[in-house]
């Protein structure tokens, strides 16, 4: 063997080993001072900003809004759906569906802050079992750390369970939007990519005491929606809930008010804050839903002005009796 | 063997394009799929662990929360601290309410039991300013049918919680489960953390003392430091519920600033009832000066006297209204006299 090439041979092989590290290592520091963890700022041009797409299926008299009286939250969300014409009325086969609970907080189930994953749980199976959805995504944009949230309210695991696919927010998923004829949401970040290409939205919230607003219900569900320094809005909570509104379309909205989180909201703490009231709504019209909700809290429609900013914007109507409810009671 | 061929150069040149390109694929791949990786594949609980480093701050210069860890628990996440700034980050709608009550900080850390991952309970230390306002937040929200605590002079329990106010501290120990091991975890946190505080000793509301205590309906004593009945001009208002046989009502009063000021917003308030359906009524006592008000069927009383706007509020017989208004005139007017 000629001793001169085959230190030749190790010498090559050195240098280009170095050549293959330095490339790799160059492909992910440049990766690296690419990635953009903050996301755009500032303002947009118009070009950029983004319509969230609507989701509502057609109204039909006399499905519009159903209300069960039941504390098993299996059956009674089972049988508002059905009142309202089954779950093959909002999903189609092979459609994606994306149900936004209320996961803002880092709280136990039992404390009603958030939304019940039982009842999660059940509405991604009747997507999946007789909608024949192709895909259910949960998601959500907390409030606390969205990991924590999603587990220890129980949510993430019980739509994982169900078969869904959590999505936690992140910077790439928000974009910018300006809700025409509003007032606060102009230019400012939503929770947008989870729900660009989904076909059917579907919100459900808990029924809550809250300390701004008076009460949480499914049209407050859709603040989780925002990005940015949201709090500020809370100057300002009516019209911001109104414009929410009037900015998501969802399929259907159900408003657990099984157990109802009378006082101390929108965090509660104690199970003493919450009062059996075993109802669950349905709707078509989350303002319907909403101004039956308020009096699970024993509030008015009158005590809740966004209620009034919504319906006048034509989001729905608070006068849910005039949509001929469906009831019911299930044991 | 041989010098190496051109042949055989380009042919190893080829193929080390070929695995610098697999490999900066593979890169590039890893990059992109951590950024955005599917949540239902990994599992919700190591994602929340680790997103819950990342996001966690240092703990509070004045007590460390990890030596709260109560025996047969461990701590889960780290601990946070939230300023005026990022106070709705943690409570959301609730933040207001804090923060009108003089909020400076609040620390928080989550415990889970060793035995039972199910069984946690989430520390809320909030650094109010003051006693006032501690206690203000605290009873304010205090749950009305819960247990008291002997332990404490504010303090009590719910199935689930335990709560308390130890001088400008308030503090919330939230339980996730109804379990009888995760409520006596909570109290032997409770129990810790008076002596590890910066502050040496509770400072005592004296105020409280200004009440009639014959009647009074222990641990009801509440301070409404905005707008107490509805009524934004009742500021710094001292509430306690009282019973008279079957019979509940509640006195208040408010220190305001000078003898005039307590006139105006006495008036004001009288107008507020008066404009929100309430009638006047003649009092039974003649020796009693105020203004006695029935409204949707309860009674209600304002008076001054020096810097006090006083009264009663709620009260289901006039009588018994009457009753308490002389008792908490006199003690007001004792105060004065001191």
């Amino acid at each position: 063997m000629n001793r001169q090439s085959e230190n030749f041979g190790r010498r090559q092989f050195l240098a280009r080993a170095a050549k293959a590290g330095i490339s790799v290592g160059a492909a992910g520091i440049i990766s690296y001072l690419l990635y953009d963890t903050v996301g755009p700022q500032a303002h947009h041009p118009a070009e950029d900003l983004v319509t969230l797409p609507g989701f509502s299926v057609k109204q039909q008299p006399g499905r519009i809004i159903s209300i069960v009286k039941g504390s098993d939250r299996v059956k009674t969300v089972d049988k508002a759906i059905e009142l309202l014409g089954g779950i093959e009325r909002f999903v189609k086969p092979g459609e994606t569906v994306a149900i936004k609970p209320n996961v803002a907080f880092a709280s136990p189930p039992m404390l009603g802050a958030t939304t019940n994953p039982q009842l999660v749980g059940e509405v991604v199976r009747l997507c999946y079992s007789r909608g024949q959805a192709k895909k259910v995504i949960v998601t959500d944009n907390p409030i606390n750390d969205p990991a924590s949230c999603f587990m220890l309210s129980g949510i993430g695991k019980a739509a994982e369970a169900a078969g869904a696919k959590v999505i936690l927010p992140k910077p790439h998923l928000f974009k910018h939007t300006t809700l025409k004829g509003g007032r606060l949401i102009k230019d400012w970040p939503v929770f947008y990519e989870p729900f660009a290409k989904v076909d059917k939205l579907i919100g459900i919230a808990p029924v809550k005491d809250h300390h701004r607003s008076g009460a949480s219900m499914s049209m407050k569900n859709w603040y989780g929606l925002l990005g940015g320094r949201r709090s500020t809005f809370h100057q300002d909570i009516n019209t911001i809930i109104a414009e929410l509104a009037m900015m998501v379309k969802p399929t259907l909205v159900i408003l657990d008010g099984t157990e109802v989180m009378i006082t101390n909201g929108p965090t509660g703490g104690s199970t003493s804050d919450l009062r059996q009231a075993n109802t669950l709504i349905a709707s078509t019209d989350m303002v319907a839903a909403d101004s039956y909700g308020c009096s699970l809290l024993n509030l008015k429609v009158s005590d809740l002005p966004y209620l009034a900013k919504a319906a006048g914007a034509g989001v729905g109507t608070a006068d849910y009796e005039s949509l001929e409810p469906k009831f019911a009671t299930v044991s | 063997m041989g010098p190496v061929s051109s042949r055989a150069k380009r042919f190893e040149s080829v193929i080390s394009f070929c695995l610098l390109a697999v490999l900066v694929l593979t890169a590039i791949g890893v990059f992109l799929k951590q950024s955005d990786f599917d949540m239902s594949r990994f599992g919700v609980y190591t994602a929340a662990l680790a997103l819950s480093s990342q996001k966690s701050q240092t703990s509070s210069p004045e007590i460390t929360l990890d030596a709260l860890t109560p025996t047969g628990f461990e701590t889960l996440s780290k601990s946070e601290t939230y300023t005026e700034e990022n106070l709705y980050e943690k409570i959301n709608g609730k933040a207001p309410f804090y923060i009108e009550s003089g909020f400076r900080k609040l620390f928080t850390r989550r415990f889970v039991s060793k035995k039972d991952k199910d069984l946690w309970m989430e520390l809320f230390l909030f650094d109010m300013g003051t006693a006032k306002n501690a206690f203000a937040v605290y009873s304010v929200q205090k749950r009305p049918d819960a247990e008291t605590l002997q332990t404490m002079r504010f303090a009590y329990k719910t199935t689930n919680a335990s709560y308390f106010a130890f001088d400008r501290y308030y503090v919330e120990l939230v339980g996730s489960a109804q379990s009888q091991e995760l409520l006596e975890a909570m109290l032997a946190v409770a129990g810790k953390i008076p002596s590890r505080l910066s502050v040496a000793n509770d400072t005592e509301i004296v105020e409280l003392r200004l009440f009639p205590q014959e009647n009074v309906v222990a641990g009801s004593y509440k301070l409404h430091l905005t707008g107490a009945f509805g009524f934004e001009g009742l500021t710094g208002t001292f509430t306690a519920r009282y019973m008279f046989g079957d019979n509940s009502l509640t006195a208040f009063f408010s220190r305001r600033r000078d003898t005039q000021d307590a006139h105006a917003v006495a008036d004001s308030f009288y107008k507020f009832l008066i404009k929100n359906g309430g009638a006047d009524k003649p009092p039974l006592n003649k020796n009693i000066e105020a203004k006695i008000v029935e409204f949707y069927g309860t009674t209600e009383i304002v008076f001054t006297t020096g810097p006090f706007i006083a009264g009663i509020h709620e009260a289901q017989t006039q009588q018994s209204a009457e009753e308490l208004a002389v008792k908490l005139i006199n003690k007001l007017n004792d105060e004065q006299t001191k």
